[in-house]
């Protein structure tokens, strides 16, 4: 506890706490992506009638690590014909959003990293790296199959940027702030998703179309992409792929978690563990979805975000701004 | 020299770094990231410049939303892998010389006359909902015009686009 203390007062109470939180957003997203391979081929397996994994470990549990210990021993190919810094950029690249996302995410009333006044623009501005990294990826593969599956993903990614924002726009108008901290306290009582139910839906609908899952997974369409953008990656590269992809299938869920089922709050058990319940229950609403939905066609995919989702959650922001202002 | 200090000077590098990719690279790509990264600079400038909603701003809009589309744009072109250097050849050198001095004397001017707010003295901090008010109360008029000038520039686009297609 002294040494802490020696460390504190040397380099201020403000670092500390931005290490300590990066620390544990590190073993967070670790432990995550492990849960989540499990939890997705556990729900898969279920849905069709299968055990799925059951072999390592009681119930399979022990699989994620057995499958990572391979990930990590495999060797690295890089193609011949790659655009070498843009190959290796890209994996890298696709992981800073990930990891500035959870600096603003309130997990309790004492457990956030750090309490910006802009939180959710700061995970909105950096989710468009994401989009990015795909785009680098894609190209920089030389492989037509990955340039498509990156095309089709900033096309997506455009299209559902818009109504994500406009649907959280309506309850940065209850609350008056963007402030992710000030957004839950606002919730005592009665959830954002009693009031703003149809921003709840709007936004639940764009989450997983901007994580790239089922229905909305043009970009890496097994059946006819090969795997889309992560194509030539192999090893690690690819789990680096796979790990982001995880992990903002939690901060969405998160992100939901907080805008409109009332965060960290709810009765007797601490509010961490409510937060990770509502987070986890709507993680599994996604791997559900994958299982349910049949994949959409690209047409039906962009005619529904520009003609069904943005001008419905226009009207709703309108409306809610009259609502207020009665 | 202070920890603010070197903060500055890294953001000033990068920003440095990423516009000198962007003019210099020869492919078009490259010249995108260059251009993300001299973004990313600027936002940084402004978290420097304690103004963390237009930093988040800069971001979204910049590299979220415009240098996606130009990377977009730039994919659906063609392939595009090894264009020659656009400024080798000796009149387009010199034209970007004399362009480059130019504005650069002129910005010197500017900057050297202008009359700085001293910021050191009070605490600057701009909440977003200042911005807000300032936008729809003191600067509605040209709030006004540029979205006019933005109307005009999308009907524009919608005309190139429309006249390529070969419509009347």
């Amino acid at each position: 506890m002294n040494e802490l203390n020696n460390i504190i007062s040397i380099i201020g109470k403000e670092t500390t706490r931005a290490i300590i939180g990066l620390i544990g957003v590190m073993v967070l997203v670790v432990i995550n992506a492990l849960i989540l391979t499990w939890a997705e081929r556990k729900v898969a397996g279920h849905m069709q009638r299968r055990i799925a994994a059951k072999e390592v470990g009681p119930f399979g549990l022990i699989q994620p690590i057995a499958d990572s210990i391979k990930l990590l021993g495999k060797e690295l190919i890089t193609p011949v014909n790659v655009e070498r810094p843009l190959f290796y950029l890209a994996p890298t690249l696709i992981f800073v959003p990930v990891l500035v996302s959870f600096v603003v995410i309130p997990f309790g009333s004492y457990l956030q990293v750090k309490d910006i006044n802009v939180g959710i623009l700061v995970i909105l501005a950096f989710s468009s790296l994401s989009v990015l990294s795909i785009l680098i990826a894609g190209w920089g593969s030389n492989n037509k199959y990955s340039l498509i599956g990156a095309i089709r993903s900033v096309a997506q990614n455009i299209a559902y940027e818009i109504p994500l924002l406009l649907s959280l726009l309506a309850v940065v108008f209850m609350v008056n702030s963007l402030s992710l901290k000030d957004i839950v306290e606002a919730q005592r009582g009665l959830w954002f998703v009693i009031l703003q139910p149809f921003a709840f839906i709007v936004f639940f609908i764009a989450s997983v179309a901007e994580t790239n899952r089922t229905p909305f997974d043009l970009p890496e369409a097994e059946s006819e992409l090969v795997a889309g953008y992560h194509t030539e990656y192999s090893g690690m590269r690819f789990a680096l792929f796979f790990l982001a992809e995880y992990t903002n299938i939690f901060i969405v869920s998160a992100i939901a978690t907080t805008f409109f089922l009332g965060g960290y709050q709810g009765p007797i058990l601490p509010g961490i563990v409510w937060f990770f319940i509502k987070t986890y229950f709507l993680v599994f609403v996604i791997l559900w979805m994958r299982w349910t939905f049949p994949r959409v066609r690209f047409d039906q995919l962009l005619n529904f975000s520009w003609k069904v989702l943005i001008p419905a959650s226009l009207v709703n922001l309108i409306i809610t701004g009259g609502m207020l202002k009665l | 020299m202070q920890f603010a200090d070197i903060i500055f000077l890294i953001i000033i590098f990068v920003t440095m770094i990423g516009a000198l990719v962007t003019v210099l690279s020869g492919s078009i790509i490259y010249a995108m990231i260059g251009l993300v990264t001299t973004m990313f600079g600027i936002a940084g400038i402004y978290v420097y410049l304690n103004a963390p909603f237009l930093a988040m701003m800069q971001i979204l809009i910049y590299v979220g939303a415009i240098s996606i589309l130009i990377a977009f744009a730039i994919m659906l072109a063609g392939p595009l892998y090894k264009n020659p250097k656009e400024w080798t050849t000796i009149t387009k050198f010199i034209a970007s010389l004399v362009v480059s001095v130019f504005s650069f004397l002129v910005f010197f001017k500017v900057i050297m006359h202008a009359s700085w707010m001293n910021t050191k003295a009070k605490e600057f901090t701009v909440t977003t909902k200042e911005i807000g008010r300032a936008l729809f109360d003191k600067l509605t008029f040209p709030f006004e015009l540029i979205s006019l000038l933005i109307i005009v520039s999308i009907i524009g686009a919608i005309m190139l686009a429309l006249l390529s297609k070969g419509e009347e």
